[in-house]
């Protein structure tokens, strides 16, 4: 067994896992923000009941982000030892940041709006929820820069074999860095969009109560996966020039700049394969196959005039089937772009077997089989209790469930540090 | 410079074992209440906290990636098994403090429950032998690199991981005092003061095997400050202990909060000016300043901390007023 193979393995399930729970949030949230900005500004109990709906499923999806999350931030020290004893002066640094701006108000901000129903103002309420929605853009804001800086290495110089930082707005304007983040950034619109209206569809077309709330919330959703796609497209397809130019042996691997680069590379590193496997880049074939399927989600639109689309029944079979695409094509998008860059954990810097640990193979299986199953048996026990409560519908959400008995008239706790 | 990035590593890390402290401790009592009421009661009182806490060790391990890159990847990769016992405790009960509830059968409940205490031991074991591996020296070879992960297996490492668990469980006995409504506060006091009394005995013996170990001897470059710290960890949990019986649930709290803290301050204090001290090759001990990043990345993270620790503690600390006192029973129950 060969521990670096396990350790990216293991690194690609963990990562799979993250994003597929993480593009969910960062979609949800945004449009709960939405949602209760205009349950406190009309005051509509409608918004209430739908802020409360859709924020308990944002929230029991959060759960499975968060533990995927610890592990990949663990993952660097235990797995890739390498990393930051070579690139740790410049890679760590957005990854402190991140943890510090983003990670740390996020869950403070989460911990205090779950709990702060029916004790807070309605606008100290609202303002934790837009602070939860701006940690979780800074959290990806800085991961992608750090993901950025190993797609292409800028702003450092190497003394004594160790990468030191000497320019850190060179990493902001990374040219792998800002087309791939309004990517990601659309496509997980895209996916929580198409996750509201799927789930809006069931319950349309099962006819359960709140049709009402569920029309409101088709129409959200398919407008937001609409307009997503179309930035999803635009910034994928801007992506090719940027990253093409900055690495070479990614979309092609026998063009003249990348045989050249290859060259280079044996004279620098001494003879190896330097092209990715050929794998990358069929899924990159698919993801854009989804891509260019989803953009019918426009077809929709029209429909929404006078309720054509709840109607007809059968576009909401569709929404309904189209569910699983962008959680396919984000897994597919990521591989393209981390297996692309083989065999470099920073492109032309630093290869991925000088920073794997040096651990046995056997403890790097015995963690790679332990989180693999842990986590994946935590991912499916979390769909099966979003789609349950999901089902269940918008009759009695726990979340910001009023409290059973009515306040009596002293309605101040009583300090306890007394 | 490094010095206060140091300074900062411990305060995160020990402000994680203070904070996620009382959720393991609260955790770990878990396994005693069949009531499934009392159960999901105590959860609650830990309730607005709970994300906020466990968030000390992500920000902890975010330090010592930026700050400290080399001995980030040695200790973590060094320690393999604890690391991973601990990380496989914190998400086991993150999972389970947030999904127990949602799940209408109580069976499904009770299970989680036991995923819950389950988590709970592993992540305070699991530091305890983190804590316990840097004290005792590991196997750094002149290459950099931790040679295996045996060093770990010691009657120290042992000692120091149980003496935690204790620690951790009268710790969160005594939020529970201080948090939960008055009349069952009172009914927990006398499980809290024993949970004490068996923290103290833990910490003793972790004490007098670490005097007796060769390699623990040799590691400490400040004995005596070690002694004095140790001496001083007992006191608190002396102090808790009359607090507790003396019904004075909020100096107890702070004694036993002290008492984890206490821990990081020992290591960091005994084996200063090092950070990882080889036990096979003396001249590959890593000191702190061999350990931190360079000087610019140094300036550029101490450039960004200077406003945003104010704001940091500051969020916490309206979190922690917003939600002080008791809880009443008519408080929102979400976990
Ligand atoms: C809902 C998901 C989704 C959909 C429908 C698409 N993508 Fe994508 N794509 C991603 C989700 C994604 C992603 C998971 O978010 C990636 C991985 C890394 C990144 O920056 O975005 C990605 C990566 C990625 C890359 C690789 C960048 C690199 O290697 O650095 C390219 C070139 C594209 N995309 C292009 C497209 C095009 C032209 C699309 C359709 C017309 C498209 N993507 C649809
Ligand atoms: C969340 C979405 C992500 C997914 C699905 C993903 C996927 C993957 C995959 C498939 C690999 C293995 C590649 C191979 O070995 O062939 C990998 C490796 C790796 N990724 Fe990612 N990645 C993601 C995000 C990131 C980000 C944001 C970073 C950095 C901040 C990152 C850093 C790494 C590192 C360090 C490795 C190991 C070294 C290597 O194999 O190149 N990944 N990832
Ligand atoms: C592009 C890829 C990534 C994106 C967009 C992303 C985004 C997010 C978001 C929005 C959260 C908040 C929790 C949630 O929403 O469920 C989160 C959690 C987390 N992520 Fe990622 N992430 C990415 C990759 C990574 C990588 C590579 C790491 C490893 C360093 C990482 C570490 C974490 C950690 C530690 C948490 C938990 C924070 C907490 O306790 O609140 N993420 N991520």
């Amino acid at each position: 067994m060969d521990t670096l193979l396990l350790a990216r393995l293991q690194f690609a399930a963990s990562a799979s896992v993250h994003f597929l729970f993480v593009a969910v949030t960062l979609g949800l949230v945004t449009l709960l923000v939405g949602l209760q900005t205009a349950w406190v500004v009309t005051g509509n109990p409608r918004y209430e009941r739908l802020t409360r709906f859709w924020g308990q499923l944002y929230v029991i999806n959060y759960v499975l982000g968060i533990a995927t999350g610890i592990v990949m931030e663990f993952q660097f020290g235990l797995n890739w030892s390498g990393l930051s004893r070579y690139v740790g002066n410049v890679f760590g640094a957005p990854l402190a940041i991140e943890t510090l701006v983003a990670f740390f108000l996020e869950s403070t901000f989460l911990g205090m709006w779950i709990f702060g129903w029916h004790r807070l103002r309605r606008g100290v309420h609202l303002a934790l929820l837009y602070g939860v929605a701006l940690t979780a853009y800074a959290s990806a804001f800085w991961i992608m820069v750090a993901n950025s800086w190993l797609q292409h290495p800028v702003g450092y110089e190497v003394r004594d074999g160790v990468a030191h930082l000497t320019d850190f707005s060179a990493l902001l304007t990374n040219p792998a860095l800002w087309m791939a983040l309004g990517h990601v950034v659309s496509a997980a619109m895209l996916t929580g969009g198409l996750l509201m209206a799927a789930v809006s569809a069931w319950h349309l077309s099962r006819r359960t109560p709140d049709h009402a709330l569920f029309r409101t919330s088709l129409r959200i959703g398919v407008v937001t996966a609409a307009l997503a796609i179309t930035f999803v497209q635009g910034f994928g397809f801007a992506q090719f020039g940027p990253v093409g130019a900055v690495q070479p042996t990614k979309f092609s691997t026998n063009s003249p700049d990348a045989d050249a680069l290859v060259a280079d590379w044996t004279a620098r590193f001494g003879p190896g394969d330097y092209l990715p496997p050929v794998l990358a880049n069929v899924g990159l074939g698919f993801m854009i196959l989804i891509g260019f399927g989803l953009g019918l989600l426009w077809l929709l639109l029209p429909l929404l005039w006078r309720d054509w689309i709840i109607r007809l029944r059968f576009p909401l079979w569709l929404l309904m089937l189209a569910l699983p695409l962008p959680f396919v094509a984000l897994i597919l998008g990521w591989i393209a772009r981390e297996v692309g860059r083989q065999p470099w954990v920073a492109y032309g810097l630093l290869p991925v077997d000088q920073a794997v640990s040096p651990i046995s193979p056997w403890l790097m299986a015995t963690s790679l089989a332990g989180f693999t199953l842990l986590l994946g048996s935590l991912a499916v026990t979390n769909w099966v209790l979003m789609a349950r409560h999901a089902a269940r519908g918008a009759a009695d959400p726990a979340l910001g469930r009023p409290p059973t008995q009515p306040p009596a008239d002293d309605t101040r706790p009583e300090p306890a540090f007394t | 410079m490094e010095l206060a990035w140091y300074a900062l590593l411990g305060l995160f890390f020990a402000g994680y074992l203070v904070l996620g402290g009382y959720d393991y401790g609260v955790g770990l009592l878990l396994a005693r209440s069949a009531d499934a009421d009392r159960r999901r009661a105590a959860l609650n009182a830990v309730g607005p906290f709970f994300l906020g806490n466990e968030v000390w060790l992500v920000a902890a391990v975010g330090i010592l990636f930026g700050a400290f890159p080399v001995l980030e990847g040695e200790l973590l990769a060094g320690c393999y098994p604890a690391v991973v016992g601990a990380l496989t405790g914190v998400i086991l009960v993150t999972v389970g403090v947030q999904l127990r509830s949602r799940p209408d059968s109580r069976w499904a409940r009770a299970g989680w429950d036991r995923v819950i205490v389950v988590g709970s031991l592993l992540a305070a074991l699991g530091w305890g032998i983190v804590l316990a591996a840097l004290l005792q020296g590991v196997p750094l070879r002149a290459d950099g690199h931790v040679a295996g992960v045996t060093h770990l297996f010691t009657p120290f490492a042992a000692a120091a991981g149980l003496a935690v668990v204790t620690l951790v469980a009268a710790h969160g006995a005594a939020f529970l005092t201080l948090r939960m409504p008055a009349a069952e506060g009172d009914r927990l006091r006398p499980l809290a003061r024993r949970l004490v009394v068996a923290a103290l005995a833990a910490i003793t013996a972790a004490t007098v095997v670490g005097l007796f170990s060769d390699r623990v001897r040799a590691a400490a470059q400040r004995p005596v400050v070690g002694v004095l710290l140790a001496v001083l960890l007992v006191a608190a949990l002396l102090a808790a202990w009359t607090a507790l019986g003396r019904g004075r649930a909020g100096v107890a709290f702070a004694a036993t909060a002290t008492a984890l803290a206490l821990p990081v301050v020992l290591v960091g204090a005994t084996l200063w000016p090092y950070v990882l001290v080889s036990t096979v090759e003396p001249g590959a001990s890593l000191t702190v300043a061999d350990a931190a990043a360079s000087a610019p990345t140094l300036r550029l993270l101490g450039w960004l901390a200077l406003p945003l620790l104010p704001a940091l503690l500051g969020f916490q600390a309206m979190c922690w007023w917003i939600f002080r006192g008791r809880t009443d029973g008519r408080a929102p129950v979400y976990w």
